[in-house]
C-alpha cells in the first residue's frame, strides 16, 4: 500500500526543519481555503442562463481545493518527520545575513516605489546605484582616504549607470522609461 | 526534405546582413556575460531583453533573444569551472567536474570541453527542432480542448515531479502559479476575479514582469545574501578543444544530446534537469565512474551537452503547442506573442517557414557562441570579478525598466516587486520556481480548455478520459504524479529490473 505521506522528501526538503515545513503548509492551507471561500462567493450568472460549470469561481475553486489537499499532505509529512526526529531542529542558518537582506529589500523598494516616477529616471537610478554601493562597501573602507575614494567611485558608477541606461533604452531602443 | 532544406537555406541567407550579424554578435556576447555572472540567469536575460527589443523588427528581436538564451546557458559554465559557482542554475552540474579540473590546472581544457560539448549539444537539439517540429505540429492539430487541458496539467505535474527538490512543493508551486493566472477578467462573463475593484488587477498579471521579478529581483536578493565571490586563478592552459576529447566521447555526446533535447520538450523542466539527467546517464554507462566528481572529462562533456541540447528542445513545444519547455523558453514565447508571432499547432499551417527561421537563428547563435567560447577568455575572466555590490543595483534598475517598458504601466513594477519577494521567500523555503512560472503560463490554456471541454460535453467529464489521446495524456499525468511517490517509483523500477527466469 502506498502511503501518500511518504511523498519524496528529498535532500533539499531534509535541510528544512519540520517546524518550518509545517508553518509553510499551514500558510498554504489558509491561502487555499481563502481561494475556495472567495470562489464560492463569486456569482454563478444563473440569471443569464449560465451553466454551473461556466461559473467564474469553478476553476480557482478547483485550484484552491488542490492547494488545500497538497498543503495537508505537506503538513502530515512534516509532523511525521518531526515524530521520527528527522531534519534539523534549529534554523540558525536561516537567520544569517538577514540584516543585509532587509537592507537590500528596503533600498530596492525605496527606489521602485519612492524614487521612480517622482524623479527623472536617470537621476533616480543614479541615486539608487550610488547609495547601494556606498551602503554595502562602506565597512570595507577603513580609512578616511579610502572612504572618500569609495564615495567618488560610487557617485561615478551611479551617474554613468543612470545616464547610460536611460540613453540606451530611450535613444537606441526607443523604449519609454518610468 | 528538400523543401525543408530550401526553407532553412532561405532563412539563413536572409540573416546574412551586416545589421543582423552585428545584432547576433552583441546579443550572444551579452548572453554569455549574463550567464557567466552568478546571480544573472538566462530567464532574466531573455525577459529583460524582450523589453529592449520591443521596437525591433520581429525576426530581429526573436533572433536577439535566441542568441541571449543560447549564450547565457553556455556562459554559466565559465563561473562553474573557474569559481565553483554556477552562473546559471543549469550549470550547477558542471561544477562537479569542471571545478576539480580547474584545480588540477586544467581550467583551459575544461572550458574547451564545455565549449565543444555545448556547441555540439545545441547543434544536435537544433537538428531535432528541424526534424520533429513539423511532425509534432501535425500531431498537435488533432488535439482538442480535452487534450489541451491534460497537456497543461501534465506540464504542471511533470515540472513539479522533476524540477528538482521536493515534488510536493513543486506541485504547490505549480498550482499557486495556476491560481495567479486566474486573477483578472475571466473569459466567459468578463467577471473580474480577485480584483477587489482595482482596474489594474482586472487586467491580470502579465507574465514578463512576473518573470523579471521571480528571476531578476529574487536573484538580486539571493546574490546579496550569499557569500561574496572569491578571487580566481589567472593561470589558464589552452582553451582550444582537443579533437580526441570529442571523438573519444561521441557516445556520451549523442546520448546527452538526446536526453537534453527530450527533457527540453517536456514542459517546464529546463536546462538544469537536462544537465543532471545527462550526467547521471553518462555516469551509469561509464567505465570510469570513480572519476566522476573528481574532474571527469566525460562527466563535464555530458552535463554541457545535455544542458545546451535542452535549449532547442525547449523551443519545440513552444512552436508546436505554445507550451514552454523551460523558464527562458516561457519568456521567449511571451516575446513571440508580443511580436505577433502566434506559436502553437496552427504555426505549421500558417507560417511553416518560421520554424526554419528559428532553426537558422539557433545555428547562427551556436556558431557565434563557439567563436566567443574560443576567443574571449580573458575579458570574461575580468567580468567575473565585478563585485556584486556594484553589479546588483544596476541589475535591479534594469528589472524596473524591464517590467515597466512593455506596457508603460507602473503597476507592472509592483507586480515585479511582489513576484521578486514571493520568489525569494519560496526559494528559501525550497520551492522550485519553474512550476510556478509554468502555472502562470499555462493557467489561461487550462482554464479555457477545461470550461470549453465541459461546455462541449454538457458538463460530462467522461470525454476527458475516454477519447484516445485524452486517455493517453491523462494516464501520463497520473503516472507522473505517482512517480513522485518513492514506494511507487521503487516498485516500478524493480519490475523493470527483474530478470526473466
Amino acid at each position: 500500500m502506498i502511503n501518500p505521506l511518504d511523498t519524496a522528501a528529498s535532500a533539499d526538503a531534509e535541510r528544512l526543519s519540520p517546524r518550518v515545513d509545517l508553518s509553510v503548509a499551514i500558510a498554504f492551507f489558509l491561502v487555499g481555503a481563502a481561494i475556495v471561500w472567495q470562489a464560492l462567493n463569486m456569482p454563478t450568472f444563473r440569471e443569464r442562463q449560465g451553466e454551473i460549470f461556466t461559473a467564474p469561481g469553478i476553476v480557482p475553486g478547483f485550484y484552491g481545493v488542490i492547494i488545500c489537499f497538497l498543503s495537508t499532505l505537506l503538513a502530515g509529512r512534516a509532523i511525521a518527520r518531526a515524530r521520527r526526529g528527522l531534519g534539523p531542529t534549529a534554523t540558525a542558518a536561516a537567520s544569517e545575513g538577514l540584516l543585509g537582506l532587509a537592507l537590500v529589500a528596503l533600498l530596492c523598494l525605496a527606489f521602485a516605489i519612492g524614487l521612480v516616477t517622482r524623479l527623472p529616471f536617470w537621476l533616480a537610478s543614479s541615486i539608487f546605484v550610488s547609495v547601494f554601493i556606498l551602503v554595502f562597501e562602506w565597512e570595507k573602507s577603513a580609512s578616511r582616504a579610502s572612504r572618500a575614494r569609495l564615495l567618488a567611485i560610487s557617485l561615478a558608477i551611479g551617474l554613468i549607470a543612470g545616464v547610460a541606461i536611460s540613453l540606451v533604452f530611450e535613444r537606441a531602443f526607443l523604449v519609454r522609461l518610468p | 526534405m528538400f523543401e525543408s532544406l530550401g526553407l532553412f537555406g532561405a532563412a539563413l541567407v536572409g540573416f546574412l546582413t551586416p545589421a543582423t550579424i552585428f545584432n547576433v554578435f552583441w546579443a550572444t556576447f551579452l548572453g554569455i556575460v549574463i550567464g557567466a555572472l552568478p546571480g544573472l540567469t538566462a530567464t532574466m536575460g531573455v525577459a529583460l531583453m524582450t523589453t529592449l527589443t520591443i521596437k525591433m523588427d520581429p525576426s530581429q528581436a526573436i533572433l536577439v533573444l535566441i542568441c541571449i538564451y543560447v549564450g547565457a546557458i553556455y556562459g554559466g559554465s565559465r563561473s562553474a569551472i573557474l569559481l565553483n559557482i554556477p552562473g546559471t542554475p543549469a550549470s550547477a552540474c558542471s561544477t562537479l567536474d569542471g571545478y576539480p579540473l580547474a584545480r588540477q590546472g586544467l581550467a583551459g581544457r575544461a572550458m574547451g570541453i564545455s565549449t565543444s560539448g555545448s556547441w555540439l549539444g545545441t547543434l544536435f537539439g537544433t537538428l531535432c527542432v528541424a526534424t520533429f517540429t513539423p511532425i509534432l505540429g501535425e500531431f498537435a492539430l488533432k488535439f482538442g480542448s480535452y487534450e489541451f487541458f491534460w497537456i497543461a496539467l501534465f506540464g504542471i505535474v511533470i515540472a513539479g515531479t522533476l524540477a528538482g527538490g521536493d515534488p510536493l512543493k513543486g506541485y504547490l508551486s505549480g498550482f499557486l502559479g495556476l491560481f495567479i493566472a486566474t486573477i483578472g477578467v475571466e473569459p466567459h462573463y468578463n467577471y473580474p476575479r480577485f480584483a477587489y475593484g482595482s482596474t489594474d488587477v482586472s487586467g491580470g498579471i502579465s507574465l514578463l514582469p512576473a518573470l523579471v521579478g521571480a528571476f531578476g529581483m529574487a536573484e538580486v536578493l539571493q546574490a546579496m545574501r550569499g557569500p561574496a565571490v572569491q578571487a580566481i586563478s589567472n593561470k589558464l592552459d589552452s582553451v582550444i578543444p582537443r579533437i580526441g576529447d570529442v571523438v573519444q566521447h561521441w557516445r556520451t555526446i549523442l546520448r546527452s544530446g538526446a536526453i537534453g533535447t527530450f527533457i527540453g520538450i517536456l514542459p517546464g523542466l529546463g536546462e538544469d534537469t537536462a544537465a543532471w539527467s545527462s550526467y547521471a546517464a553518462a555516469k551509469r554507462a561509464s567505465k570510469e565512474r570513480e572519476k566522476y566528481g573528481k574532474g571527469s572529462i566525460e562527466g563535464l562533456m555530458a552535463a554541457e551537452t545535455g544542458e545546451s541540447a535542452c535549449v532547442p528542445g525547449a523551443i519545440i513545444p513552444v512552436l508546436t503547442l505554445a507550451i514552454p519547455g523551460s523558464a527562458p523558453a516561457a519568456a521567449l514565447m511571451a516575446a513571440m506573442f508580443i511580436h505577433n508571432v502566434n506559436p502553437g499547432p496552427m504555426l505549421m499551417i500558417e507560417a511553416p517557414h518560421y520554424v526554419y527561421e528559428i532553426v537558422a537563428m539557433l545555428v547562427i547563435a551556436d556558431m557565434v557562441k563557439l567563436f566567443f567560447g574560443l576567443t574571449l577568455v580573458r575579458p570574461l575572466l575580468w567580468v567575473l570579478l565585478v563585485p556584486r555590490e556594484r553589479l546588483m543595483p544596476i541589475v535591479f534598475v534594469l528589472c524596473v525598466v524591464g517590467s515597466y517598458a512593455i506596457a508603460s504601466r507602473v503597476f507592472d513594477i509592483y507586480v515585479m516587486l511582489t513576484f521578486g519577494m514571493i520568489g525569494f521567500v519560496l526559494r528559501e523555503l525550497k520551492f522550485p520556481m519553474a512550476p510556478m512560472i509554468l502555472g502562470l503560463v499555462l493557467g489561461d490554456l487550462l482554464d479555457k480548455n477545461l470550461l470549453r471541454g465541459l461546455v462541449l460535453s454538457d458538463g460530462e467529464i467522461a470525454p476527458f478520459f475516454t477519447r484516445p489521446q485524452s486517455a493517453v495524456l491523462a494516464s501520463l499525468t497520473f503516472l507522473a504524479a505517482l512517480w513522485s511517490i518513492p514506494s511507487f517509483s521503487a516498485g516500478l523500477n524493480s519490475i523493470f529490473k527483474r530478470r526473466p527466469r
